[in-house]
């Protein structure tokens, strides 16, 4: 199963997997109506994109008190059924990372569903801070960075060039 | 060794343990018995049905489908009189019998009606089963009266939905605010003034004194202070019980539930309790108690299942959590949110979306909290489930209610470099129980 | 019925990063846009302009048919009877006024490469000298600081570098797919530094963000030169054998002390002493890149080639992880310069900023509107302007508008209903990208692709085929012999030994010539000396400083109370580019309108709060603007920043068109001294 995996240490806020989100949620560029949000914090410099990880045990479909989320046999991705939805938002209260969203105009929750398998959010993330990947090299590039530092650090000790 | 497990229950903890334990266990045999006739449906929906949010056919939760495919025998409509712990058998209503190795019980609970002259009649239903729901649903017709006795949780649902429905709603209650086991007083006071706002008759401190019929047959009311009145509908909602009664020959519950250890077992070696009518261990510690919640009743079911089918799983406790939205705002508590000599009690009145939120800490962890607002009030208190469920102290709860904290626990975490404010970073195991 | 599908690879140019897209088609019209996964440059990564595209295509106020204006108002024409009344006045004037009286104007819109050498032959063949665009105050100044440094413009080779440097480019914004490559070199252990006034999107992920005031980035350069020098940290034998002028280098650098940087800059010094030794370590793999940002001052260029300086200091030129000299692609060229010699008839700034035409062939399009409205040195009557809106992208707009409103004839080509467009004479609707087929070179890749065309309209013409039918009305059929623009991108392709064939198989990119290690041996240079030149013969001789001499903005001399701020335009924006795509409404969804950029500090002191309107007035002119105030660390108190392309706060109202660089002419753009005043508070 493949997530979509988030490197904070690569994102800029440009903001483009927002816009390609709410495009895809409503035709528009209300970054409100993305199921991926990107933090922004001037002060730390920090950057954080938070998309729902589809997660193992996912919580928000065990206490769905309607049946309405079900995990995607072919995507794996955990998804909302709009027409089983009750809008009782106990998804919204079960997800710890704030990853549920309410549409309110259909009373109804709403969530990634990774686009089917093809995830809009990443296909736009020109600083390739998203990527959409198998779960076991979702954090491969964390692995390559820590790497490449301790090689750097190395080449610094035995001095330049 | 193929076993036989007995499940006596169809609803939220039922299924729960029937899927955990078919995912430890195919071999065992599997008997599902259920006093309801009708394949398993969600209680907490039936509200969202008269208010025409959801349609009769989505209540349904599972399908014959699912049984079939988890290899389940399924005694619907079948009550079970008597519980032979000695010869391990259940004993039916109709006669059969069900022999079984290992038991659960998850019957859930029953509504209790309060001693009221004259509290019957085709116009007098709970809202607790699907034929009630659907009894409500036919009476529900613009213009028509309702009466709902006692502002709880599921009463008050019900009173909006009447509302949305056209009908002229009456609220009596006998104490003296609404909500006490979900709100505080606060919290209480601002959903009142919108219940006030659409138009229902809400009276707290009152007593329903009697119902008669006039000589058309109509049921008029009468309560304490109040001119009599005319119902159409009475919708009852003073509180449920536990169905415990299968287990009194053996504990004791006076009416307080079965009590379970950490693994969902009863004081009866391989018979289990999970759901409404289970008194388990909280969060935080202290007695046990029944919080006959949707939620408690599936981690409940799991642990039930898990342990039935012979894997050791330890419940780390229940947690009161409630959500809903009735009148236009979105109501959300979360564990205990009265607080107590010593606590500190944070205020948040300045998020986007929320209108009152509160945080109970007690030495700088939360133990419960409250939101009402739109949608985001829910989500807030996502945020903070999880250090409520693991006890774990917070350095900046406003990050946390914002929900930056999560951004600032990735970065920490996976940058390893910003500085800044920051909690710890949430792992995905940590959260459910 | 049954829906046909279809899928069509090309390029995006929405922007001039010309990413690889697949465009999917349901019975025949566009209905998604989404990266071509393996295209060299994007690899299927996009922004969200590029899906826009399929909106502007279809955009309803779309035009579609020429119009002429009357005293009535627009009129439409058929095609043939536009491109007939075209000629005719263009052959009047020029019988009149000389053929010199006769302008093209290129914009961006059009793209750069072949579309931009059609226009040139074009005005050329018709005995004109005056091609004016966009480039005489975007690139030019830049290609100015590379070509007389090192000879040609290299590309930076991010993703081997161990210090990437940008210095006033914002890639996320301005090149969105550029910052991927950063990513990957920041992902193998490099070091990022940025130099812009503002916090800007790259600089949120710096290493290192120098901070330095609007202008100054020469001072910076001297500085970090003088360390190099100073603590022995440059590269000694690459001076030596592939450079002129170090000991003036050297001793002009002397007085750059870091206190004295820290002075002028606002960054300080020990951010100097530490850029120094970053780079000295990371030698020679020191990426270093340029943007718009450095250009638009009143001393642009030699700011710029002092940061060219450095890069032959720490001997990254034509280095891996450095910068890479690129073979250009071996297709014919469409000018006539050596066909029809025109420099004897004056190509209007050609004196003014000898450079410019020298080494671009471009004409200054300030000195243009002097020629318009003065006729100064000449008169200009004439232009035929396509994808271009200088009403909203050049300085002193109103002094723009006369020009235009006094022209004998004005042709505009575009998309849409422009603020320029709305002065022509004749409005003729342009094809998009998506309604053409031209060659694109990929020099970083070495690669070449041919577009496609996904869709057309009736009577809306690409470029080729305009100029080809204007051109055969004027009697220079000869120089556009090609039916059409497939038969033109033939012979352009020719000598490459590519086919169009082998093209349109390969819409990733076909390679002309692999990227080879760089050569052991380095130079000869494209200098006139073939060194790397820190002093320059050639400006000597022009009448300029041999070395890139620094000069202090004119705004950080005696504090002006008339003009207490400094205002940077210009700004990049990921939704929009320059004047376009204002009229997409999910762009407006996210970003309803243009703002001036603000201090808390100074937003305080002026009494104003997010959202509040103020007047930002200059020499020039005034605009009325809605302030946002950014977070502290975004923009240093007493700077502004305001984005271009706006209608409703038109920032260029501001600038100004007398203030120049005097090596490329570009106009003073990024550091306007101004006033803010609250409004209703009274002027």
């Amino acid at each position: 199963m493949r997530i979509v995996a988030v490197d904070p240490d690569a994102c800029v806020a440009c903001r483009n997997c927002e816009y390609a989100c709410a495009f895809r949620q409503t035709g528009d560029f209300d970054r409100t109506r993305s199921h991926i949000r990107v933090n922004y914090h001037p002060a730390e410099r920090a950057c954080v994109p938070l998309t729902c990880m589809h997660c193992a045990e996912a919580w928000c479909m065990e206490v769905c008190p309607a049946g309405a989320i079900s995990r995607n046999a072919e995507t794996g991705a955990v998804e909302i059924d709009k027409d089983h939805c009750a809008g009782c938002k106990m998804c919204l209260l079960a997800c710890p990372f704030g990853n549920i969203g309410f549409d309110s105009t259909h009373g109804v929750s709403r969530k990634c569903d990774l686009c089917g398998g093809d995830p809009r959010c990443v296909g736009s993330c020109t600083s390739g801070a998203l990527e959409y990947v198998e779960e076991n090299d979702a954090f491969a590039f964390k692995r390559d960075a820590l790497d490449a530092k301790l090689r750097q650090a190395l080449r610094l000790d035995r001095g330049r060039r | 060794m193929p076993r036989h497990v007995a499940i006596v229950g169809n609803g939220a903890a039922a299924i729960s343990a029937l899927e955990t334990f078919r995912a430890h266990d195919r071999e065992s045999r599997v008997t599902v018995v259920s006093g309801e006739p009708c394949a398993a449906y969600s209680r907490v929906l039936l509200p969202y049905f008269l208010r025409r949010k959801v349609p009769y056919a989505h209540l349904f939760i599972r399908d014959a489908a699912f049984y079939r495919d988890l290899d389940v025998d399924l005694l619907l409509g079948s009550t079970v009189e008597r519980v032979d712990v000695g010869a391990r058998r259940l004993e039916l209503a109709n006669g059969g019998t069900i022999p079984f190795d290992r038991l659960l019980l998850a019957p859930g609970s029953s509504p209790v009606r309060p001693p009221i002259p004259g509290l019957e009649g085709p116009e007098v239903h709970h809202l607790w089963r699907i034929d009630e729901a659907g009894h409500l649903d036919r009476l529900f017709r613009e213009g028509a009266r309702a009466l709902v006795i006692g502002a709880g949780f599921v009463s008050l649902q019900a009173a909006w939905a009447a509302r949305q429905r056209g009908l002229a709603v009456t609220v009596i209650e006998l104490a003296e605010r609404i909500l006490p086991t979900v709100l505080d007083e606060e919290g209480a006071h601002i959903l009142q003034a919108s219940i006030l706002a659409s138009g229902v008759d809400l009276h707290t401190n009152t007593r329903t004194e009697g119902l008669a019929r006039d000589e058309q047959g109509v049921l008029r009311v009468s309560a304490e202070g109040l001119p009599h009145f005319a119902a159409d509908v009475v919708i009852v909602g003073t509180g449920v019980r536990p169905n415990d009664h299968l287990l009194a020959d053996h504990v004791e519950t006076a009416r307080r539930g079965i009590a379970v250890d950490d693994t969902m077992q009863t004081a009866v070696e391989g018979v289990y309790a999970a759901g409404d009518v289970a008194r388990g261990p909280i969060v935080g510690g202290g007695p046990r108690a029944i919080h006959a919640l949707w939620p408690t009743a599936v981690e409940q079911g799991k642990i039930a299942g898990a342990n039935l089918a012979g894997a050791r799983v330890a419940y780390t406790g229940s947690l009161s959590m409630n959500v809903t939205e009735m009148f236009g705002v979105t109501v959300a508590s979360l564990g205990r949110f009265a607080a107590e000599e010593g606590d500190t009690v944070y205020r948040m009145d300045t998020l986007p979306g929320i209108r009152y939120l509160k945080v109970v800490l007690r030495e700088g962890v939360p133990v419960g909290a409250i939101a009402l607002g739109g949608p985001e009030a829910a989500r807030a208190l996502g945020y903070v489930r999880p250090y409520v469920r693991r006890r774990a102290p917070v350095a900046d709860v406003e990050a946390v209610m914002a929900g930056t904290h999560v951004a600032r626990g990735v970065t920490r975490a996976w940058a390893g470099t910003r500085p800044g404010p920051v909690n710890e970073p949430i792992r995905e195991r940590d959260l459910c129980a | 019925m049954s829906t046909e599908r279809d899928v069509q690879q090309t390029l995006c140019r929405m922007c001039d990063d010309r990413c690889g897209i697949d465009v999917h088609l349901e019975d025949g019209r566009m209905v998604d846009i989404v990266g071509n996964k393996a295209h060299v440059w994007n690899k299927g990564r996009l922004c969200v302009k590029a899906r826009a595209a399929i909106d502007m295509a279809y955009h309803p106020d779309r035009l579609l048919a020429p119009l002429k204006r009357t005293a009535d108002g627009w009129q439409e024409i058929p095609l043939a009877q536009a491109l007939d009344e075209i000629a005719a006045r263009l052959t009047q004037i020029k019988e009149r006024d000389g053929a010199r009286s006769v302008s093209v104007w290129k914009g961006e819109a059009i793209g750069f490469g072949q579309q931009e050498d059609i226009a040139r032959r074009f005005i050329h063949a018709f005995g004109s000298p005056n091609y004016l665009s966009n480039d005489s105050m975007c690139y030019a100044a830049r290609y100015f600081g590379y070509k007389l440094v090192d000879g040609a413009w290299p590309v930076a080779d991010l993703e081997n570098a161990r210090v990437i440097v940008m210095w006033g480019a914002n890639p996320p914004h301005a090149h969105p797919n550029m910052t991927q490559y950063i990513t990957a070199a920041r992902r193998k252990g490099a070091k990022l530094v940025v130099v812009d006034p503002r916090l800007s999107a790259i600089a949120r992920r710096a290493d290192v963000h120098a901070q330095p005031h609007p202008g100054t980035d020469g001072a910076l350069a001297w500085g970090l030169m003088r360390e190099l020098i100073r603590t022995g940290g440059y590269d000694r034998e690459f001076v030596e054998r592939h450079t002129v002028g170090f000991p003036e280098l050297s001793a002009y650098a002397a007085t750059f002390t870091p206190e004295m940087v820290e002075q002028e800059t606002g960054v300080p010094a020990a951010t100097v002493i530490e850029l120094a030794a970053l780079m000295a370590e990371s030698a020679p793999r020191v990426s270093m890149y340029v943007g718009n940002g450095l250009e638009h001052h009143e001393n642009g260029v030699n700011n710029i080639r002092a940061v060219v300086s450095l890069d032959a200091l720490v001997g990254a030129v034509d280095r891996e992880g450095g910068n890479r000299f690129v073979q250009p692609a071996p297709l014919r060229t469409l000018t006539l310069y050596d066909d029809v010699p025109l420099e004897h008839l004056g190509p209007l700034g050609a004196d003014r900023f000898p450079v410019l035409y020298d080494l671009r062939q471009e004409c200054h399009t300030m000195t243009a509107m002097g020629a318009i409205l003065e006729g100064d040195p000449y008169p200009l009557r004439a232009m035929v302007l396509t994808g271009a809106n200088p009403l909203l992208t050049n300085p002193n707009t109103e002094r723009v508008r006369q020009a235009f409103e006094s022209l004998d004839l004005l042709v505009v080509r575009e998309l849409f209903m422009t603020e320029t467009a709305s002065l022509a004479h004749y409005v003729l609707p342009a094809a998009s990208f998506l309604e053409r087929s031209e060659l694109h070179t990929h020099a970083k890749h070495q690669a070449v692709t041919l577009t496609r065309r996904v869709c057309d309209f009736p009577d809306v013409q690409d470029e080729y085929q305009f100029w080809h039918d204007l051109a055969h009305r004027l009697d220079m059929g000869a120089y556009f012999p090609w039916d059409d623009e497939t038969a033109l991108n033939r012979w352009l392709l020719e000598p490459s030994g590519l086919t169009l064939e082998e093209l349109e198989a390969h819409p990733e990119g076909v390679t002309y010539s692999p990227l080879a290690p760089p050569p052991l041996e380095r130079g000869p240079f494209m200098t006139s000396s073939g060194k790397v030149e820190f002093a320059s013969r050639y400006l000597k001789d022009l009448g300029y400083d041999e070395l890139p001499v620094y000069k202090s903005p004119e705004y950080r001399g005696t504090p002006d109370d008339e003009y207490p701020f400094v205002l940077m335009t210009g700004a990049r924006k990921l939704l929009y580019l320059h004047s376009r795509f204002r009229n997409i409404p999910r762009f407006r969804t996210a970003v309803p309108g243009p703002e001036v950029e603000m201090h808390p500090d100074d937003a305080r002191a002026l009494g104003v709060a997010e959202g509040d309107t103020v007047t930002v007035t200059s020499r020039i002119g005034n605009v009325t603007i809605p302030v946002h105030v950014v977070s502290p660390e975004e923009i240093r108190p007493g700077e502004l920043q305001i984005t271009h392309g706006w209608s409703e706060a038109n920032v260029n109202l501001l600038t100004h068109d007398d203030r120049f660089d005097p090596i490329s002419g570009f106009p003073l753009m990024k550091s306007v001294e101004v006033r803010v005043t609250k409004v209703g508070a009274g002027e």
